[in-house]
């Protein structure tokens, strides 16, 4: 068959218009690339066709349009890959959350333990230090009744400050070294009580023993008292060259 | 109304496959109509049913353009093809046969009787037409084929006509179309 038999045969028509059977069909798509005669005929029929077709035109129902685009829209959106992202994301953001949550929960339950280690740990420094404070409150008061003696540094050593404070009541001596020259190691600092002229030992410190309270031996009298430098342990006597501070009680001014 | 943008088949062609809305607008403008009267020409009693094939060609198109194939043939003709397919399926559905049995008696009298003379139909639009120009017994096969959507054999088998025949007559019918058509 040549090719102006094969177009006048009705193939052309046929194909285009949807009525040619799968072989045929492919049997002219074939001699389509072969011809572009057979081509320029099938443009041809389809413009003609189109053409007419268009002069026939129905104008459709006004709403369909509107139906068509919003069918579109939803399409496109029930169908794109954000959507199924969007999805993703949200169970991915529910696992995370839900990870996060129990985390959280065993970070919380942790926290909770801890406080309450160290809730327990507070609750017993604040029993100690309660304890503390009232023996503080206790000394406080009898430091309250207590003469005060301000131990004025010598020409040894005039830097020296400490504080005496003496109870008369019940004799009790409390020392508070504020500034005292370190001493070597073999060295002590010794507390003299003056009565009548003679010394009487009240204890040894260091320079150390800084801004506590040191009880001291107790006396009964004292018109002053004196601090020596001494070997360590301290002696019966005082070492009178190295009297280091003095101070006189109010009691004999 | 006036159309700022206007393609080329060929710039339509990609704009649509680039899924532009314009594009498919001015598809919608241009060739609703055209479509629309086909879908008329095979669903010819139930004007809404045919607005909803419409849609659904419509979306189709949207939907398969991607395979739409230039060397094929014009937009239109897929177009067309794409009607005329979904009006043939939705006159051959459940649904549709189903809405014909429960119609009014006037409208079904009427019906049988103008199926049976194949006289001039109501809405004697676009090709079914020209159809009126051809020799009846060539003219009852292209209806039988293009407006109802039977195949050659089925044809022969319902008018006890060799298929050879059913062919023959079939591509005579189409080439006097075209002429028709000039």
């Amino acid at each position: 068959m040549n090719l102006k038999e094969y177009i006048a045969s009705g193939i052309i028509e046929s194909y285009v218009m949807g009525l040619a059977s799968e072989s045929e069909r492919a049997e002219f798509e074939q001699m389509c690339a072969q011809y572009p005669e057979l081509v320029e005929e099938r443009r041809k029929f389809e413009e003609s066709l189109e053409t007419y077709a268009s002069e026939q035109a129905v104008r459709p129902p006004k709403e369909v349009k509107a139906k068509i685009l919003k069918a579109i829209i939803t399409m496109e959106n029930s169908k794109s890959p954000r959507s199924i992202g969007l999805l993703r994301f949200v169970a991915a953001a529910a696992v995370i959350l839900l990870v996060g949550m129990v985390v959280l929960y065993y970070q919380v339950s942790q926290q909770n333990k801890d406080l309450a280690s160290t809730n327990k740990e507070l609750i017993d420094k604040v029993n100690t230090d309660e304890a503390t404070l009232e023996k503080v409150k206790i000394e406080k008061q009898s430091l309250g009744n207590a003469v005060i003696v301000n131990m004025v540094g010598t020409k040894i050593a005039p830097k020296s400050f400490a504080h005496v404070y003496w109870d008369s009541t019940n004799s009790s001596v409390y020392l508070v070294v504020k500034n005292m020259p370190e001493l070597p190691s073999d060295k002590q600092y010794q507390l003299w009580a003056l009565i009548d002229n003679k010394q009487k030992s009240l204890g040894v410190f260091d320079a150390t023993d800084k801004n506590i309270i040191l009880k001291m031996d107790s006396t009964k009298k004292a018109q002053a008292f004196a601090i020596t430098i001494e070997k360590k342990g301290g002696n019966p006597k005082p070492t009178l060259d190295s009297l280091t501070s003095i101070g006189k009680t109010q009691l004999t001014q | 109304m006036g159309m700022p943008i206007t393609y080329t088949e060929q710039e339509l062609v990609a704009a649509l496959k680039e899924r532009n809305n314009q594009a498919f607008a001015f598809l919608y403008d241009h060739y609703s109509g055209a479509l629309y009267s086909i879908i008329r020409q095979i669903i010819t009693d139930n004007s809404e049913l045919a607005g909803d094939v419409l849609q659904e060609v419509f979306v189709n198109i949207w939907r398969k353009i991607e395979s739409y194939d230039q060397t094929k043939g014009r937009l239109f003709t897929w177009m067309l093809n794409i009607a005329r397919n979904a009006s043939i399926d939705t006159l051959r559905s459940k649904s549709y046969q189903n809405s014909q049995k429960n119609q009014e008696l006037p409208d079904n009298v009427y019906k049988g009787a103008s199926n049976q003379t194949t006289q001039q139909n109501i809405d004697n639009i676009g090709l079914k037409k020209v159809l009126e120009k051809l020799k009846p017994e060539h003219r009852v096969l292209v209806e039988l084929a293009y407006f109802k959507g039977f195949t050659h054999e089925e044809i022969a088998g319902m008018m006890s006509i060799p298929l050879g025949t059913v062919k023959t007559r079939i591509r005579n019918a189409l080439l006097q179309l075209r002429e028709y058509l000039k």
